[in-house]
C-alpha cells in the first residue's frame, strides 16, 4: 500500500468520516495540514478570526446538524484559544474533534516557540483528548476521537499532533482497519423492568410533569418524535429546561413554560407540587433546581439519561434508568401500546385546572410602552414576524438569552443554539456562523447583548469573507444586564463596571464589514426594521436600543425554592437573601 | 483497571483535585505487560452520594476499562508496604529486635547504628507497628500506597 504523509492522513480520516467542513486558523503548526487542505476540494475550510469562535461555530453547526463539528488549530496560543470553546462543548455535551498542531515531537517540554501542553491544559474541559507520537497511531486516533466524541453523552475530543508526525509516512488502511474502540461502548438499551415500572408509575400518578432536558435532543430527532408521542398519549404537562427547549414544541398547549431561575410560574410550581416528575435527559442544574433541599419535595422522581454520572448528583431520586433516550422513550410508547394503556384525563384534571390557575398569573407579563421598546415587546415582534419561516436562534449570554427563551417559539429540535452550561458571552455570534454555514438558505439570528456581541465582533470579518447572511439582533440597553440585575438584587444597586461605555455605532460597524446596519429607537419603528433585517440577502446588525431599566422576570432568587418566585421589580425577595444564597452565582 | 498509556494517571489525579475529592492513599504499576494494563489502588473516602458519584466519574474516563469498590464486598485484603531506617544505639538493642522478631518485619540493612526495615500489613497492624517503635530513633520511613484484592470469586476485568 501506498505511504502519506501524516497530514495527508489527517485529512483521509476526515473524508472517511463524512466531514464537509471544518473550522479553523493556521499557524506554524499545522502547515503540513493546510498544504493537503490546499490541495483537496472534498473538505471545506472556514477562516475564523480568533480560535475560539472556531470552536463556537463547530458547536452551532453540530446542534443544528446532528453532526460532528471540526476545528484545526496551530500550537500554543492557537490551541489555547480553544479552551473556552472545548469547555463550554463540554458541559452541554456538544459532538467536536479539535486538532491542534504541536511542536515537533523531539522539542516538547523544551519550552519551544508556541508550545503549550494542551492536553494537559484540555484534559478537563474534553471527553477524551490524544497526544499522537507515533505516526502510524494517527488515523486510528482520528477515528476514536469522532467515535467518542459523539457515541455516549457527546464532548468534545482534542487530538494534539506534532509537526514532525504531519510529515512522517504510513499506510493508511480505512476506517474498517482501525475499530480498536473495544471499550468504549456506552450503555444504549434501557433496561425492561426499568420501562415497566416507569408505565406502572405513570398510571399511578395525579400530578406527573415532564421535566425534559437538551439529552432528548442531542438523542436525535427520532427521540423527540417519541417524546411527542408519548407526552400527547398521556396528556401530561411538559416543561424543558434552556437546553431542552425545542425537544417538544413550545407552542403546544401542554408545554407549561421553560422552568428553572427564569422559568416560568406555572412550570416551577408544578414542578414543586408533582407527585411524579419525569426528568428525560436534563440533570437538575443548579439553575433548575434551586435550593435542592427543597426541590419539588412531594415527587417520586425518574432520571432517564445515557449518563449514569448524572444520577443522584445533586438530587437523589428513586428510578434511574441508562440508556439513550430514543431507546427509551420509544420502549415506554411501545409498553404503554402493548398493555393497551389509556391514561385517563380525569385523573389528572385537578392537575391541569391547578396548573392553569398558576399560568392564569401571566408571569411573562411586563408593563408595554409608547416611548421606548421594551426588550420583551421587541422579542415578541421578532417571534411574530419570524416564525413561520423557522428561524435558527443563538444568544449570547445574560437577560438577552433569558428573554429569548421566554419570548420566542421552538416547535422543532436543532433550533435552539445557547451556552447552557458554561454561560459563554460571545458564543452567539460564531455559532450562528456555523449555523449558517450548515444551513445556507435558512434564516439564523443571533439574539445579542451589546456587551456580549463585542466578546467575538471579529467574526464579522468571517461573516462578511463567506457572505453569511445572518442576522445579529442586540438588544442594547447599555448595560451588562444580567450583572446589573444581580447587583441591584443583591449588591446595593452599586453598579461596580456594568455600564457599557464608549459603544461603538453598531451601524458604521456593520457598514465597515460590508454588511447592514439598522438603529432601532422607537416601539413604532420595530416592525418595519425587523422586516427590512429579514427581506436583506446578506448579514445585518439590527442595533435595538432598549430600556435600560428592564429586568429579568420571573426569577427564583438564589437559595430560594420554586415556590419562592419574584415575578415582577415591585416583588421584594422576604427578609434578607441568606448568606448562602448570597455566594451562590 | 487502566490503560497503561501517557496521562492516565493524570486524569484520574486530576478529576479527584478538580471535584475536590480527596486521595487518602494512591498505589500504581503496570499489571499486564502484552496488554498494557495497569492497575490503580485508590484509598478515598465520603458519603455513599459522593463516593457513587466518584465511581461514575472514574468510570466515565475512556482508559479505565473497570472499577472495583472494594469496600462494597463482604472481604477483602488490603496490605501497605513500609521502609523504615534507624538509628538503634546498643543499649536498646534487645528491645529493638525483640520488637522486629514479634512482629515479623525483615531487617534488609544493619550497619553499625543504621538499620533499614521492611514491614508489610494493613493499614492499621503498620500503625501498631510504628507505635511499638516510639521508643526508638526513626530517621525517616517510606510506604506505598495501599493495594487490595477480593477474596472470593470477584475480580476486576480487564
Amino acid at each position: 500500500m501506498k505511504k502519506i504523509t501524516g497530514a495527508k492522513v489527517v485529512i483521509e480520516t476526515l473524508i472517511q468520516e463524512n466531514v464537509e467542513v471544518i473550522f479553523g486558523y493556521p499557524g506554524g503548526a499545522v502547515l503540513p495540514i493546510y498544504d493537503e487542505i490546499f490541495k483537496q476540494k472534498k473538505i471545506r475550510h472556514i477562516l475564523v478570526r480568533h480560535e475560539q469562535a472556531a470552536v463556537h461555530a463547530a458547536e452551532g453547526y453540530a446542534r443544528s446538524t446532528g453532526k460532528v463539528g471540526v476545528v484545526l488549530v496551530t500550537s500554543g496560543p492557537g490551541a489555547t484559544n480553544t479552551v473556552t470553546g472545548l469547555t463550554d462543548a463540554m458541559m452541554d455535551s456538544i459532538p467536536i474533534v479539535c486538532i491542534s498542531g504541536q511542536v515537533p515531537t523531539h522539542m516538547i517540554g523544551n519550552d519551544a516557540f508556541q508550545e503549550a501542553d494542551i492536553v494537559g491544559i484540555t484534559r478537563p474541559c474534553t471527553k477524551h483528548n490524544y497526544l499522537v507520537k507515533d505516526v502510524t497511531k494517527l488515523a486510528g486516533v482520528i477515528h476514536s476521537a469522532f467515535n467518542i466524541c459523539i457515541n455516549g453523552r457527546p464532548g468534545p475530543v482534542l487530538v494534539d499532533i506534532p509537526k514532525d508526525i504531519q510529515t512522517f509516512k504510513t499506510v493508511y488502511k480505512g476506517k474498517k482497519a482501525y475499530k480498536d474502540n473495544r471499550y468504549y461502548k456506552p450503555k444504549v438499551k434501557p433496561d425492561d423492568e426499568k420501562i415497566n415500572e416507569i408505565v406502572k408509575l405513570m398510571t399511578e400518578s395525579s400530578k406527573p410533569i415532564f421535566y425534559v432536558g437538551g439529552g432528548v435532543i442531542n438523542s436525535g430527532t427520532k427521540a423527540s418524535k417519541e417524546l411527542f408521542r408519548l407526552i400527547k398519549k398521556t396528556s401530561f404537562p411538559c416543561t424543558q429546561t434552556l437546553m431542552g427547549l425545542g425537544a417538544f414544541p413550545t407552542s403546544d398547549n401542554q408545554f407549561i413554560g421553560m422552568l428553572g431561575m427564569h422559568g416560568t410560574y406555572e412550570a416551577n410550581h408544578s414542578m414543586h407540587k408533582s407527585d411524579l416528575l419525569l426528568c428525560v435527559g436534563a440533570r437538575f442544574d443548579d439553575r433548575i433546581t434551586g435550593k435542592v433541599s427543597g426541590f419539588s419535595p412531594e415527587s417520586k422522581k425518574v432520571h432517564m439519561d445515557i449518563d449514569p454520572s448524572s444520577f443522584n448528583k445533586s438530587v437523589n431520586v428513586d428510578l434511574t434508568v441508562q440508556g439513550d433516550l430514543y431507546r427509551i422513550l420509544s420502549a415506554i410508547n411501545k409498553r404503554i401500546e402493548e398493555k393497551k394503556i389509556i391514561f385517563s384525563k380525569n385523573k389528572i384534571k385537578q392537575w391541569w385546572i391547578q396548573i392553569n390557575k398558576w399560568r392564569s398569573r401571566n408571569c411573562l407579563r411586563y408593563k408595554n410602552s409608547k416611548e421606548i421598546i421594551k426588550p420583551q415587546f421587541a422579542l415578541e415582534r421578532l417571534n411574530k414576524l419570524t416564525e413561520k419561516l423557522n428561524p435558527f436562534i443563538t444568544t449570547e449570554v445574560g437577560q438577552h438569552q433569558m428573554w429569548a427563551a421566554q419570548f420566542l417559539s421552538f416547535n422543532k429540535p436543532k433550533h435552539w443554539m445557547t451556552s447552557g452550561g458554561l454561560g459563554t458571552m460571545g458564543y452567539g455570534l460564531p455559532a450562528a456562523m456555523g449555523v449558517q454555514i450548515a444551513h445556507p438558505k435558512e434564516l439564523v439570528i443571533d439574539v445579542a447583548g451589546e456587551a456580549s456581541i463585542l466578546m467575538n465582533i471579529q467574526e464579522m470579518s468571517t461573516i462578511k469573507q463567506y457572505k453569511l447572511p445572518v442576522k445579529i439582533f442586540i438588544l442594547n440597553n447599555h448595560y451588562m444586564g444580567m450583572v446589573k440585575q444581580w447587583q441591584e438584587l443583591l449588591h446595593g444597586n452599586r453598579l461596580s463596571e456594568s455600564y457599557m461605555e464608549s459603544l461603538p455605532d453598531f451601524v458604521k460597524l456593520a457598514e465597515s464589514f460590508g454588511a447592514r446596519g439598522i438603529q432601532v429607537l422607537k416601539p413604532n419603528d420595530l416592525d418595519e426594521a425587523i422586516n427590512e433585517m429579514i427581506s436583506i440577502k446578506g448579514p445585518v446588525i439590527c442595533d435595538v436600543v432598549v430600556d435600560p431599566n428592564e429586568n429579568c422576570f420571573p426569577m427564583i432568587p438564589s437559595g430560594s425554592t420554586h415556590d419562592q418566585m419574584l415575578l415582577g421589580p415591585n416583588d421584594k425577595v422576604e427578609g434578607e437573601i441568606s448568606e448562602e444564597g448570597m455566594v451562590l452565582v | 483497571m487502566v490503560d497503561n498509556e501517557p496521562g492516565v494517571l493524570a486524569r484520574v489525579v486530576g478529576l479527584f483535585s478538580g471535584r475536590g475529592y480527596n486521595i487518602e492513599s494512591l498505589s500504581v504499576s503496570e499489571v499486564d505487560s502484552d496488554r498494557f494494563l495497569s492497575r490503580v489502588t485508590i484509598v478515598t473516602s465520603g458519603t455513599k452520594i459522593i463516593v457513587d458519584q466518584i465511581k461514575a466519574q472514574l468510570k466515565k474516563l475512556i482508559p479505565v476499562h473497570d472499577l472495583l469498590d472494594i469496600t462494597e464486598l463482604d472481604s477483602f485484603i488490603g496490605k501497605e508496604l513500609i521502609l523504615i531506617k534507624l538509628n538503634v544505639k546498643s543499649i536498646t538493642r534487645k528491645s529493638f529486635e525483640d520488637v522486629i522478631h514479634k512482629t515479623k518485619t525483615n531487617i534488609l540493612f544493619d550497619k553499625g547504628n543504621e538499620v533499614i526495615i521492611q514491614f508489610s500489613g494493613s493499614p492499621s497492624e503498620i500503625r501498631s507497628l510504628l507505635k511499638k517503635l516510639k521508643p526508638f530513633k526513626i530517621i525517616e520511613q517510606t510506604r506505598s500506597g495501599l493495594v487490595s484484592m477480593a477474596l472470593g470469586t470477584k475480580y476486576i476485568k480487564k
